[in-house]
């Protein structure tokens, strides 16, 4: 028995062994590195002022010391305050919003019989498409051509007819010299529409998971359907909501490439690049020259979504029956 | 109130979609249930019992016949509005309220001109929970109660309303037997208490049999026998009920009739005065044995237990169809016993003989006068008897029913409605029904 | 398609006034829906009395009265009620198809919008006013997109080599790790456990910097070279592939799925003389099949999808995924500064249909490996 049990012993730690290595090497490491990296920097004499870690540096020998430095120039950079609100903005805006409408189509879907394979196959489909590729589709649909100050656009794109038809007017969704709050509804449609599918598949899964005499009981008990739905539904759907705000949150918080996706690498319309820049892209703008930098920040992305999922937590402790 | 079923039939689409054909689950029930009784629906699983409650609560809507509370027609009328209370076999409790909670639940629901204070709202709450004897638990959730206190919570939900008529779906089942029998008595107390009209479902006919004012016996979605219970025990109209009825359950045996001498084997064993020549099944209540020396019909003794006062001989014979022959008689007795072989004399009014072809009861000597006594007395207490009419219906049809075409006539209200009636494939509604495309959400952990 | 659905598309895109056909088809739709919704919220508050109300149940207490004073009821209020009810059943149920068509639409616009506009010609597409349904089919412009600046099927290439080497490492490493966390016994088992799925707390986008300086340091990055040498041609694929081999969370779906299948199994293999291997390959593998082609699918999806890291490590002619060439490409006419929309609609239909036609054929497995995982690819 005793030797079973050794001969396993090692077999265990080979089956293991490449999963190990994988993870110390691009798990554990990166973990203990980054925090490392964002505590230090050194004073450069040419630029004549702190600078971040950074890879070449190192590699050439320069001497970098223990310090708070690239926490602080991340806080007090020009841009991060603009990621930060845009990231809280939109996920603000869209996780209650998808949350929401998810809850009134899973509802849907799970009192009716006929079509419903067929509807849940069409919500789930913007799951498996590539986000950033619609991102280029919702850009050509929200986006006008040949758009030139004081000139008369060529085209102005579906949506503007779509909204000139219903007697609206016509607007600057994306384009060059496009408002802040047009790029936002966009970001705020795309995003609401990429997150629907997951959010409907968990929210139906439960609720199909809800036994049936509940519902018998309410219908009995003569509750109507609004009240059924927040007396009964929404208390029994409890964990399942929590679970998928939690999780909005958090993806939320990495927003990145469906910004890519709409406006490009540029993260904003032409002329006002960086305006709808978030966390993540605030984060990868320093990554090949300040590594430091890209460290803190992230460690500080971190520390939002930790704090953030944390509050969730307790909320949904309060509220979320199990 | 009294519930008048006509002709209520329920068919359910075969599951097998390929193979067509459906599943009657029950089949033009005719039943009229008086005013302020607790009506026990008795029968195996899968006999239609649950889905005629569940008719009856308009969670599930006929394939034909019509159903009266009293003089109103409420065939198409949903369960909110029919004024029913209903228990479930596991409760349906829900899980997120308190038990106050729970009861309210349905006064809150109230509209209009019914709408009731907080204040008035509590009290009946309060009331409710007195009867049903869970005022200390108002604050609990249902997780945090026992079996028993959950089942009285239900009760109390159900009555909270004041019904017009309580239904219970096999109210007892998800009790131990020691709570069973406490609990039975509780039902009893609140229906007399009430005095509201109680149907309830249950296949346990010592259940049945013991706080029902009336039972009906039900098999393959057909009636085949309703009554006082003691009445339907002490005569039975057919075999199924015979069987049905009774722990330990009735011997049968195959046996036949020949100028008004009954012979099990080759031995004569009881004279059946007014029974035609006729081959037949016998069926002995175990209590309806006399051990004695002379006895007319002999059974090689495998065992005796003791039951204290009385014994129980166990013992076989070549013309029983069950394996072993149960006879209960008085320990005094005992001493008849000789060798391995008992000797038995049989009690005329516990033997019961059937055609053994229809499985019809045949009526001999005093049988006849007592059968009729009893049916002019229910008749003059304007209680009804009936028994089932027409070829019973047998195992084997089972598979080869009829098919008549589901006289779906609601068509896509009764489709869009899926929310309360999921793929009603099997004859006794499930919890399990519904949930096909069982998303499974269980591994969140990474969140 | 259907002769109706066609002449349907021809009525809108014939005529001038065509676009207007069509809106006022959308408009009324969506006032009729915004008008039974409003009748549905009318209707709610003049909610029905029920039989009882209609009675007037007792408001007093003691249940004995009440359930003796409940009476008969007029005919006229059951009909009234039953009226009411079916006549709510049909309502609900109009408001819930329309609600759901509504969305459905919503959803499917985006994905219509992609294939009409990658066929249609680039002066149809910059039309003042765009219309519904191309006037002419211009094919071409799948061949724009292939052989033009994108290099598709460069792209293409490089990613099903991604996908497919990532995704056998994967199952290969994920089947290892499961089967000796769910069969063997060995010390600091049940930590090492936990210790991984801490790990899976963490945003990716911490792991990402000190990847990117470790996969430097390996000279897993391409750096434009006149002769590429071979390891120059093959690393970076290393740092395309190695980094996201082993994914703690499909370690522990699969282990999970490994504890079901009952020890006995093992045993009765045991007793019969098969090896560890061969059990694993025989009888755990082949009960398992459902969540290793869901784990499947999903890492092919993900290589498919990926972006920022390919973009930070691999963004050259030689290495570049689909997904990074597809955004990184200007799709420009040349000798002007307008972009030809239709080639790239065309380049974003040829990324999208692989996509759906796994989900088309793998739908449950995806769906399924998606709700317990919440991870995109």
């Amino acid at each position: 028995m005793t030797k079973t049990k050794h001969k396993n012993n090692w077999k265990a730690w080979l089956y293991l062994l490449p999963a190990l290595i994988i993870l110390a090497v691009f798990t554990v490491w990166p973990i203990i590195n980054t925090i490392r990296i964002a505590f230090l920097c050194r004073w450069d004499n040419e630029l004549e002022t702190v600078v971040g870690y950074d890879y070449q540096a190192a590699m050439i020998g320069k001497e970098f010391v223990l310090g708070f430095n690239n926490f602080t120039s991340v806080v007090q950079n020009d841009q991060f305050l603009t990621c930060l609100g845009n990231t809280m903005l939109l996920t603000v805006l869209t996780v209650p919003v998808s949350t929401m409408l998810a809850l009134l189509i899973a509802v849907a879907l799970n009192s009716i019989k006929p079509l419903r394979k067929i509807f849940q196959t069409i919500f789930f489909l913007p799951y498996v498409t590539n986000s950033i590729a619609i991102g280029m589709v919702f850009a050509a649909m929200f986006g006008m051509i040949g758009i030139m100050p004081g000139r008369e656009p060529i085209s102005i794109g579906i949506i503007n007819t779509i909204i000139e038809a219903f007697g609206g007017t016509r607007i600057n969704w994306i384009d060059q010299g496009s408002s802040y709050w047009a790029n936002i509804m966009v970001m705020f449609i795309y995003i609401v529409w990429n997150a629907l599918p997951f959010k409907i598949l968990v929210l139906l899964g439960g609720l199909q998971g809800v036994n049936k005499q509940y519902y018998d009981a309410a219908k009995v008990d003569g509750a109507s359907r609004w009240r059924t739905f927040w007396r009964i539904t929404v208390p029994l759907l409890s964990p399942m909501i929590a679970y998928v705000v939690i999780t909005g949150f958090i993806g939320g918080f990495k927003e990145y490439s469906s910004i890519v996706g709409i406006f490009g690498d540029d993260m904003g319309p032409v002329g006002k690049e960086g305006a709808l820049n978030t966390m993540v892209g605030f984060i990868y703008e320093f990554i090949d020259h300040n590594q430091g930098k890209a460290s803190a920040a992230a460690l500080i992305l971190f520390a939002i979504i930790f704090a953030v999922t944390m509050i969730n937590l307790y909320v949904s402790k309060k509220k979320v029956h199990y | 109130m009294k519930v008048v079923l006509e002709h209520l039939t329920k068919i359910f689409p075969s599951r097998d979609k390929k193979e067509g054909g459906e599943v009657i689950a029950v089949n033009d029930f005719n039943l009229e249930i008086p005013d302020g009784k607790l009506i026990g629906l008795l029968g195996p699983s899968g006999c239609g019992k649950s889905t005629t409650l569940f008719m009856i609560s308009g969670l599930q809507a006929p394939s034909g016949g019509k159903i009266y509370f009293g003089e109103d027609d409420v065939t198409e009328l949903s369960p909110e509005n029919r004024g029913i209370g209903l228990v479930f076999q596991n409760y349906a409790l829900y899980p997120h309220m308190t038990v106050r909670q729970n009861i309210l639940f349905p006064l809150q629901n109230l509209k209009g001109e019914n709408k009731l204070t907080k204040e008035e709202m509590l009290k009946r709450a309060d009331e409710a929970a007195r009867l049903v004897q869970i005022g200390e638990y108002m604050n609990r959730k249902p997780s945090e109660l026992s079996g028993g206190q959950q089942q009285r919570v239900a009760i109390a939900r159900a009555l909270v309303k004041m019904p017009r008529v309580l239904l219970l779906d096999e109210p007892l089942s998800n009790l131990d037997a020691r709570l069973r029998l406490q609990t039975r008595e509780e039902i009893r107390r609140i229906q007399r208490d009430t005095k509201i009209t109680t149907i309830f479902v249950t296949h346990d006919q010592e259940e049945a049999m013991s706080i029902s004012d009336f039972i009906v016996v039900m098999k393959l979605g057909v009636i085949m026998q309703t009554g006082k219970p003691q009445w339907v025990y002490d005569d039975p109209a057919n075999l199924f009920v015979a069987k049905f009825l009774g722990t330990p359950p009735i011997n049968v045996f195959t046996g036949r009739v020949e100028a008004e001498k009954l012979y099990i084997g080759e031995e004569c064993v009881l004279d059946v005065k007014g029974a035609a020549d006729q081959e037949v099944f016998v069926g002995i209540r175990p209590e309806g044995f006399i051990l004695s020396k002379e006895g007319r019909m002999s059974c090689a003794v495998s065992g005796i237990d003791v039951m204290g006062r009385d014994i129980s001989v166990v013992s076989s014979n070549p013309a029983s169809v069950n394996t072993v022959i149960r006879s209960i008689i008085s320990a005094d007795e005992m001493g008849n016993i000789s060798g391995s072989t008992a000797k038995f004399d049989l009690k005329p009014h516990k033997v019961f003989l059937f055609n053994k072809e229809t499985e019809e009861r045949v009526r001999f000597g005093e049988q006849i006068a007592a059968h009729e006594k009893m049916v002019a007395e229910m008749k003059a207490e304007g209680q009804f008897y009936s028994t089932h009419e027409g070829p019973l219906p047998r195992e084997q049809d089972d598979k080869v029913r009829e098919e008549k075409p589901a006289e779906e006539k609601k068509g896509v209200f009764a489709k869009v409605k899926g929310l309360f009636k999921k793929k009603p494939a099997q004859p006794a509604p499930s919890e399990e029904e519904g949930a096909e495309e069982n998303t499974d959400t269980e591994g969140k952990k990474n969140a | 398609m259907t002769n109706n659905s066609e002449m349907f598309s021809m009525m809108l895109a014939s005529s001038s006034s065509d676009h207007t056909v069509a809106f006022c088809v959308i408009l009324a739709l969506i006032v009729a829906l915004s008008g039974v919704l409003l009748f549905f919220v009318v209707r709610g508050k003049l909610q029905k009395p029920s039989v009882e109300s209609a009675k007037k149940a007792p408001a007093k207490s003691v249940m004995k009265e009440t359930a003796a004073a409940s009476g008969s009821s007029g005919a006229n209020s059951i009909k009234s009620v039953e009226t009411k009810q079916k006549f709510s059943k049909i309502l609900v149920s109009i408001v819930i198809y329309l609600f759901l068509t509504v969305i459905a639409v919503a959803v499917l616009f985006p994905f219509y919008w992609m294939l009409i506009s990658s066929v249609k010609s680039v002066e149809e597409y910059n039309a003042t006013i765009p219309t519904l349904w191309p006037h002419e089919f211009v094919w071409s412009n799948y061949i724009t997109a292939f052989t033009g600046d994108l290099n598709l099927g460069r792209l293409f290439l490089n990613t099903v080599i991604v996908g497919v080497v990532s995704t056998i490492l994967s199952l290969v490493i994920t089947v290892l790790s499961a089967y000796a966390f769910a069969r063997l016994e060995f010390k600091g088992k049940n930590i090492l456990f936990a210790f991984m799925l801490a790990t899976m707390m963490i945003p990716g986008e911490l792991f990402t910097i000190t990847n990117y300086l470790t996969v430097t340091s390996f000279d897993w990055i391409y750096l434009p070279a006149a002769n590429p040498s071979v390891w120059q041609k093959i690393s970076p694929f290393f740092s395309l592939i190695i980094p996201f081999l082993v994914s703690v969370f499909y370690i522990y779906l699969l282990r999970q799925n490994f504890m079901q299948i009952p020890n006995e199994l093992y045993l009765a293999a045991k007793v019969d003389g098969t090896s560890d291997l061969k059990y694993l390959w025989k009888v755990m593998i082949p009960l398992s099949a459902p969540t290793l082609i869901s784990i499947t699918i999903l890492k092919m999806m993900g290589a498919w999808n990926s972006y920022i890291w390919p973009k930070l490590v691999a963004d050259d002619d030689l290495h570049r995924l689909v997904t990074v060439g597809l955004r990184g490409a200007s799709f420009q006419i040349a000798g002007t500064n307008m972009v030809n929309y239709p080639a790239q609609m065309a380049a974003v239909v040829i990324v999208t249909i692989p996509l759906l036609l796994v989900f088309m054929f793998f739908r449950k497995y995806i769906m399924r490996g998606v709700s317990r995982s919440g991870i995109k690819g």
